[in-house]
C-alpha cells in the first residue's frame, strides 16, 4: 500500500474490519449503558482510584465519568451528550438506539448487503418516523394556567427513573412548582432562575422548595443581625471597598504625607457611597421597625461593613452574578449599579431574612417574599455523592417540565411510542419503498424496539414474551406500554406515563445520522498508535 | 489583609504549584518547630496572604491554601478531589439511599500510595505499629517514580480547591492544541462550577490584592485559561492578575511531523496573544532544556522529568512572591528580617506601566544565590541571575528596563546570614558597577532562606553545601544532592521588563504570519478549525506587533504589513 511507503507506522483497517470495529464499539457502549434505563434499572456506584464515590443512574453523567478511549465510542458519546445539552434527557436512549441500529445493520451487512442501501433505508424511515411522531403526540394546551396534572406526570416519569418512588414523588411537586413559579407569559423559560442549593445533613435526604432565595454566604461582620423580619432588600452592584485605582499606584508618591492624603481621598469616596445607602435606610426605616439588607455583587471591605453594621444594616458581599437577577425576580425592586440615584422604588421586600451556619459554611435565607418569580430548590443529603445524584435528578425534572410547556405536547411512555412507530413503519411505510431499501426500513423499525426490550430486560422479564404481547395489542389497535412490575401491557395514558416530545424527536433525529456515518466508513487509517490494542 | 488567590490550570502548572505549596507548608512547620533555625521564627511574612482559616464539619480548625487547581480527570492520582481534611468516614456511605433497585458498583483499582504519602498518612494517624520508612527510601522512591503532582505534595487542600475536568475523552498527550480545549470552559457546567469555586475564595477576602495565575499554556488548557480569565476580568474588574505561563519539558520536545510542528507554533502564538490580552502581567516560564541552560549551573536536572523542572520554577515563584506578603511598614520603620514589601498591583504597575507599556516580563533566578564573601562577588550576584524565560536575547543594552528583585537568605562572610542592610548595600553597589544598568530596580530582601522540604527532588549538584553555600571543591559521592543533604538555600529571583524579550515576541508574530496567513496553507485551515476567523487572526497579529513596537520602535516586523 502506498501509505506504508509514506509512513511505515501507519496502520490501515480495510472496509470490513473498520466496519466491525465501529459496530463493536457501539455495542460495547450500549452494553455499559443498557442497565441504566427505566425505573427498574441499576444504579451505578463508581469508586475512583482515590476512593471518590460517584453515584449515577444518568447516562449523561456516566458517559462523562468514563474515560473513553475508542474513537468510535467517543463519537457516539459526543452525540449522546449533545442530546442532553439540547433536550435535557435521553442520553441513554440515544446510545441504545445507535447501538441497536448498528447491531441490526451488522446482520444485513454480514449477509452481503451494502451499507449504502441500509443508510438510504434509514433516511426514509427516519423521515417517516418524524412524521409519525407528529400524529402520535398528545397535544397539551398550555394557555395561561397550565394543566398541573400533566406536568406532574411528565416530571414523575423522568424523576422516577433516577430516584426511588418516595423521593421521586416528593421531588415531582417541587420541580413543577419551581418551573411554574419562574414562568412568565410570552417568554421562554429560563431555568437558571431556579437556584439549586445544597446542604449537608447527617442522616436525612430531604428536598424542599424555598419561595425566595438561598445564598451560600452570610454577612461578614460580627455585629450584624443573624435574623431579621420585614426587610427591605437592596440589590446592588457597587464597589464598597477601597481599590487602588490604576493611576494612583503607590509608586509615584514623593513622600509619605502625599500617599496618606491620596489614600484618605479614595477612602472618602467609598465612605460617601456607604453613606448614601445608610441615608436611604434611614428614610425608609424611620418610624417603623423594618430592617434593611444590602446584597452586593462587588466587594465590601471591613471599614464599610463597620459603617453599615453601626447603622443596623445587614450586608452581604460578592453575591453570585445570577443572584442579582434572581433577587429582583424574587423580592421585587431593581438591581442598582450606582448609589447616586437611590430611591425607595429600587428596594425589594422579604418578610424574613436569616442566616444558617454549618461548619465553615454559611447560608442566608431570603424568604416570605411577595409574588416570587424566582425560587430555590434546597437539597439536603448525607454526603456529596447523594447530593450530586439528587441534583442531577432535579435538573432532569426541571428540563422535563420546561420541555412540556414549550412543546405543548407529550408522548406516551413505557415503550408505547416505540412499538407504535415500529408498527407504522412495517405496515405502512415499508410497502411504499422500492427495492432493498425496504430492509433498511425494517432494520430501523426493529431497532426502535430496543427501548421496550431493555425496559423488560431490566425488570427481569422475558423479553420475547413482552415484545410479542405488546406487538399483539398494537395490531389490535390498542396503544399500550409495558408494565414493568407485571410484564403485562398497560395504557400509559391511564398510568400517567409520559415522555417529552422534544426528547424523543431528538433521539430519532440524531441517532440515524451518526449511525450512517459510522456505517459508511471505508477505511480507517491511523498513524502511530495500535488500534487493535485493547483499551 | 491583602489576600492573594492562587489559580493553577493544567498539568505542569499543578506540578509547579505542588512544589510551591510544599515550600509554604515547610515554612509554616518550621515556624512552629522549637528546634528549627531561629531565622524561620521571625520571618515577617504574613502567610494569611496565601492561606485561609476554615473549619471542618466536626469543628476542627483548618488552614489551607486559597487555591483553585484545575486538571484533567485522573490527574489527581491517589488524592481524593475532596482533599484530605474534610472527609468524614468515607466507608460509612456505602449504602445507597436514593434507589431501591439494583446497585452495581464499579470500583477502579485503588491507586497505590507511594512511600512518601504512606509516611504522611501514618504520621497523621500516629500509628504505633508504624512501619519503618526512612527518609532515604522516600527520596529514592520519589526520584524514581512520580506520576502525578499529588505524589509529592505534602499540603492539605480545601475540598473546593481541586477541580477535575470530566467528560473530555482525550488522554493528556493529545490535549495539546488550542482547538481541542476550546469549549472546555463553556461546555457542560464546567465554567459555571469553576467560577463558583473561585467566588467561594474571593468572597471571604476582605481586601484581595490580586490573583496569582499559573497556567500550563502548552496545550488545551490555554483556551480554558483564556475563557476563565475573561470571566475573571468581567467579575473582578480591578483585581490585578499576575500570570505565569509555565511549560513543562514534554511540551518542548521536537514534534514528529511538519503538520504537527505548524500546529505547535501556531498554538504558541495564538495562546500567548490571547492570554496576554487578558492579564496585567504575563511571565513566560519554562526553558526548552533547563539542564543545559546557565540557570542550572549548580543544579543537576533531568529535563524529561516534570518533577525536577517544576521544582526550580516553583522555587523562583516563591522568591518573587515574597514581597507580596511582607508586612507593609511605614517608611521610617525598619525590620531586621525583611524589607521591600510590594502589593501585586504595585509590582504590576512598576513593571508594566513605567517608561513603556510592556507587560511581558522575564523571570530570572539565581539558585542558589552566591554568598557575600570576597570582592568579586559584586559581579556574581547579578551574573548568577539567569533567565527561566525562553527565547530571549542574552546581551541587550536596554536603558529603559525595569526590574523587581527579591533576594532572601543570602549568606554573608563566615557563613552567617547577611543582614538586610548588607544585602541592600551589596546589590546597590553591584548595580553601580554593572555595565548595563536598568532604569529602575526595586529590591526586596528577607533573611529567611528557601527551606528544602523532604519531597523536593535531588537536583542540586555536588557543589552545593548544606546551607546552599557554593563549595570550591565538589563533595565526593553522588553527583546530585537533595533534601537530605541540602536543608536551605539562599535564593534570588527577579522579574525584569526588558527589550531582551523581543525575540520571544518576534518568533510568535513571525510564526503566526508565516503559517497562519499563507493562503490555502495548512496553518490557515488550522486556525479556522480552532474557531478564529481571518480578522480575528489579524487582530492577534496586531496585538503582538504592538507589543514589539512598544519595545523596539524601529522594528522591521511591525512595518511588515500584509
Amino acid at each position: 500500500m502506498s501509505l506504508r511507503v509514506l509512513n511505515p507506522n501507519a496502520e490501515v483497517l480495510n472496509k470490513s474490519a473498520a466496519l466491525h470495529m465501529n459496530i463493536n464499539a457501539a455495542k460495547g457502549l450500549q452494553d455499559v449503558l443498557k442497565t441504566n434505563l427505566g425505573p427498574k434499572g441499576t444504579i451505578k456506584m463508581l469508586v475512583g482510584g482515590a476512593g471518590d464515590i460517584k453515584l449515577t443512574k444518568d447516562g449523561n453523567t456516566l458517559l462523562k465519568e468514563m474515560q473513553i478511549q475508542n474513537p468510535t465510542a467517543i463519537m457516539i458519546a459526543r452525540t449522546a451528550v449533545a442530546q442532553d445539552d439540547i433536550s435535557g434527557d435521553g442520553t441513554t436512549s440515544t446510545v441504545l438506539f445507535i447501538g441497536e441500529l448498528m447491531k441490526q445493520s451488522e446482520r444485513y451487512i454480514d449477509e452481503g448487503m451494502h451499507p449504502r442501501v441500509l443508510v438510504d433505508g434509514f433516511e426514509i424511515a427516519k423521515k417517516a418516523t418524524l412524521q409519525f411522531i407528529e400524529k402520535f403526540k398528545t397535544p397539551v394546551v398550555m394557555g395561561s394556567e397550565p394543566d398541573k396534572e400533566i406536568l406532574r406526570m411528565v416530571a414523575r416519569t423522568t424523576v422516577r427513573t433516577k430516584l426511588h418512588e418516595a423521593l421521586a414523588d416528593q421531588l415531582t411537586d417541587i420541580v413543577v412548582n419551581a418551573v411554574l413559579c419562574i414562568r412568565k407569559p410570552e417568554e421562554p423559560i429560563d431555568l437558571f432562575m431556579v437556584e439549586i442549593m445544597h446542604m449537608r445533613h447527617k442522616f436525612d435526604a430531604d428536598t424542599r422548595l424555598v419561595e425566595g432565595l438561598v445564598l451560600d454566604h452570610g454577612s461578614r461582620h460580627p455585629d450584624m443581625k443573624r435574623r431579621a423580619e420585614n426587610c427591605y432588600i437592596l440589590t446592588s452592584n457597587v464597589s464598597l471597598e477601597y481599590e487602588k485605582s490604576e493611576v494612583n499606584s503607590g509608586f509615584f508618591y514623593s513622600n509619605a504625607e502625599q500617599r496618606e492624603a491620596m489614600v484618605l481621598a479614595e477612602r472618602r469616596q467609598v465612605d460617601e457611597r456607604v453613606r448614601k445607602i445608610i441615608e436611604l435606610k434611614n428614610k425608609v426605616c424611620s418610624g417603623n421597625d423594618n430592617n434593611f439588607v444590602v446584597i452586593n455583587q462587588k466587594g465590601i471591605d471591613p471599614p464599610s461593613l463597620d459603617l453599615l453594621a453601626r447603622a443596623g444594616i445587614i450586608a452581604l458581599r460578592r453575591a453570585k452574578r445570577r443572584n442579582m437577577e434572581r433577587l429582583v425576580l424574587a423580592c421585587g425592586g431593581e438591581a442598582v449599579n450606582s448609589v447616586d440615584d437611590l430611591t425607595p422604588d429600587c428596594l425589594g421586600w422579604a418578610g424574613l431574612v436569616y442566616e444558617h451556619v454549618l461548619g465553615e459554611e454559611k447560608y442566608t435565607f431570603v424568604e416570605e417574599v411577595k409574588n416570587p418569580h424566582s425560587c430555590t430548590i434546597l437539597i439536603k443529603g448525607p454526603n456529596d455523592h447523594t447530593i450530586a445524584q439528587i441534583k442531577d435528578a432535579v435538573r432532569d425534572g426541571l428540563r422535563a417540565v420546561k420541555n412540556t410547556i414549550e412543546d405543548e405536547a407529550v408522548i406516551l411512555g413505557a415503550g408505547a411510542f416505540e412499538v407504535a412507530a415500529r408498527q407504522y413503519l412495517v405496515n405502512e411505510v415499508k410497502k411504499t419503498v422500492q427495492g432493498r431499501a425496504q430492509l433498511g426500513v425494517e432494520a430501523f423499525a426493529d431497532a426502535l424496539l430496543v427501548v421496550p426490550k431493555t425496559l423488560a430486560e431490566n425488570a427481569g422479564l422475558d423479553t420475547q414474551d413482552v415484545i410479542i404481547s405488546l406487538k399483539g395489542e398494537h395490531e389490535r389497535g390498542n396503544v399500550v406500554g409495558l408494565n414493568h412490575n407485571t410484564g403485562e401491557p398497560i395504557d400509559p395514558q391511564m398510568e400517567g406515563i409520559f415522555d417529552n416530545y422534544s426528547v424523543k424527536w431528538q433521539i430519532i433525529n440524531s441517532g440515524p445520522v451518526i449511525t450512517s456515518q459510522l456505517l459508511l466508513v471505508d477505511e480507517v487509517i491511523r498513524a502511530g498508535r495500535n488500534m487493535r490494542k485493547p483499551t | 489583609m491583602r489576600e492573594i488567590v492562587t489559580l493553577q490550570v493544567g498539568g505542569f502548572a499543578n506540578f509547579v504549584g505542588s512544589h510551591f505549596w510544599n515550600f509554604q507548608n515547610e515554612l509554616l512547620e518550621l515556624a512552629e518547630d522549637p528546634e528549627a533555625d531561629p531565622v524561620f521564627k521571625n520571618q515577617d511574612l504574613n502567610m494569611d496572604v496565601f492561606y485561609r482559616y476554615g473549619e471542618t464539619y466536626q469543628g476542627t480548625p483548618t488552614y489551607t491554601p486559597r487555591l483553585l487547581s484545575i486538571g484533567l480527570q485522573g490527574s489527581l492520582g491517589s488524592m481524593s478531589s475532596c482533599g484530605t481534611l474534610y472527609n468524614e468516614g468515607s466507608s460509612a456511605s456505602s449504602s445507597v439511599m436514593t434507589w431501591n433497585g439494583n446497585v452495581s458498583t464499579q470500583a477502579s483499582e485503588p491507586h497505590k500510595k507511594n512511600l512518601f504519602l504512606q509516611s504522611l498518612y501514618a504520621e497523621e494517624q500516629e500509628n504505633d505499629i508504624q512501619r519503618e520508612i526512612t527518609d532515604r527510601d522516600i527520596v529514592q522512591c520519589l526520584e524514581n517514580d512520580v506520576q502525578c503532582w499529588t505524589d509529592f505534595s505534602k499540603s492539605h487542600y480545601h475540598p473546593q480547591s481541586l477541580y477535575e475536568l470530566s467528560g473530555m475523552w482525550v488522554d493528556a498527550q493529545k490535549f495539546d492544541n488550542y482547538g481541542i480545549g476550546r469549549d472546555s470552559f463553556c461546555g457542560g457546567l464546567h465554567g459555571e462550577e469553576i467560577s463558583e469555586r473561585l467566588r467561594f475564595f474571593v468572597e471571604e477576602c476582605d481586601h484581595i490584592q490580586g490573583f496569582q495565575f499559573i497556567v500550563d499554556d502548552s496545550g488545551g488548557f490555554s483556551p480554558l485559561a483564556v475563557d476563565f480569565l475573561e470571566s475573571i476580568a468581567d467579575e473582578y474588574t480591578n483585581v490585578p492578575v499576575l500570570l505565569y505561563a509555565a511549560r513543562g519539558p514534554g511540551s518542548l520536545m521536537d514534534p514528529l511531523s511538519q503538520k504537527h510542528r505548524i500546529s505547535r507554533k501556531l498554538h504558541d502564538a495564538v495562546s500567548f496573544s490571547r492570554l496576554s490580552s487578558l492579564c496585567n502581567l504575563i511571565v513566560p516560564v519554562g526553558l526548552p532544556s533547563l539542564s543545559r541552560s546557565k540557570a542550572s549551573n549548580f543544579l543537576c536536572i533531568k529535563d524529561e522529568k516534570p518533577y525536577h523542572c517544576s521544582a526550580a520554577y516553583a522555587a523562583t515563584l516563591h522568591s518573587v512572591s515574597m514581597p507580596f506578603r511582607m508586612e507593609l511598614l511605614g517608611p521610617s520603620a525598619n525590620s531586621s528580617y525583611a524589607c521591600g514589601a510590594l502589593t501585586v498591583n504595585e509590582a504590576v504597575q512598576m513593571l508594566s506601566g513605567q517608561a513603556r507599556q510592556n507587560m511581558v516580563t522575564i523571570l530570572d533566578a539565581a539558585m542558589p544565590a552566591p554568598s557575600l564573601t570576597g570582592n568579586q562577588v559584586k559581579q556574581t550576584l547579578l551574573g548568577s541571575l539567569q533567565p527561566l524565560t525562553p527565547e530571549i536575547s542574552d546581551h541587550v543594552e536596554d536603558l529603559q528596563s525595569v526590574a523587581s528583585m527579591t533576594v532572601h537568605g543570602v549568606l554573608g562572610s563566615g557563613g552567617q546570614r547577611a543582614s538586610i542592610s548588607e544585602v541592600k548595600d551589596m546589590v546597590h553597589s553591584a548595580y553601580e558597577h554593572a555595565i548595563t544598568r536598568p532604569m529602575f530596580c526595586h529590591l526586596s530582601v528577607a533573611q529567611c532562606p528557601l527551606p528544602i522540604p523532604l519531597p523536593f527532588p535531588s537536583i542540586f549538584s555536588n557543589h552545593v553545601g548544606q546551607h546552599g553555600e557554593v563549595l570550591g571543591t565538589p563533595i565526593i559521592g553522588s553527583p546530585s544532592r537533595g533534601s537530605l543533604d541540602v536543608h536551605t538555600i539562599p535564593m534570588a529571583g527577579r522579574l525584569r521588563s526588558s527589550s531582551a524579550v523581543l525575540p520571544f515576541l518576534e518568533n510568535r508574530l513571525g510564526d503566526l504570519r508565516k503559517f497562519g496567513f499563507a493562503r490555502g496553507g495548512v496553518g490557515a485551515e488550522l486556525l479556522r478549525s480552532w474557531g478564529f476567523a481571518k480578522d480575528e487572526s489579524e487582530d492577534m497579529a496586531e496585538t503582538l506587533s504592538k507589543m514589539i513596537l512598544e519595545l523596539n520602535p524601529h522594528s522591521q516586523m511591525s512595518s511588515d504589513s500584509d
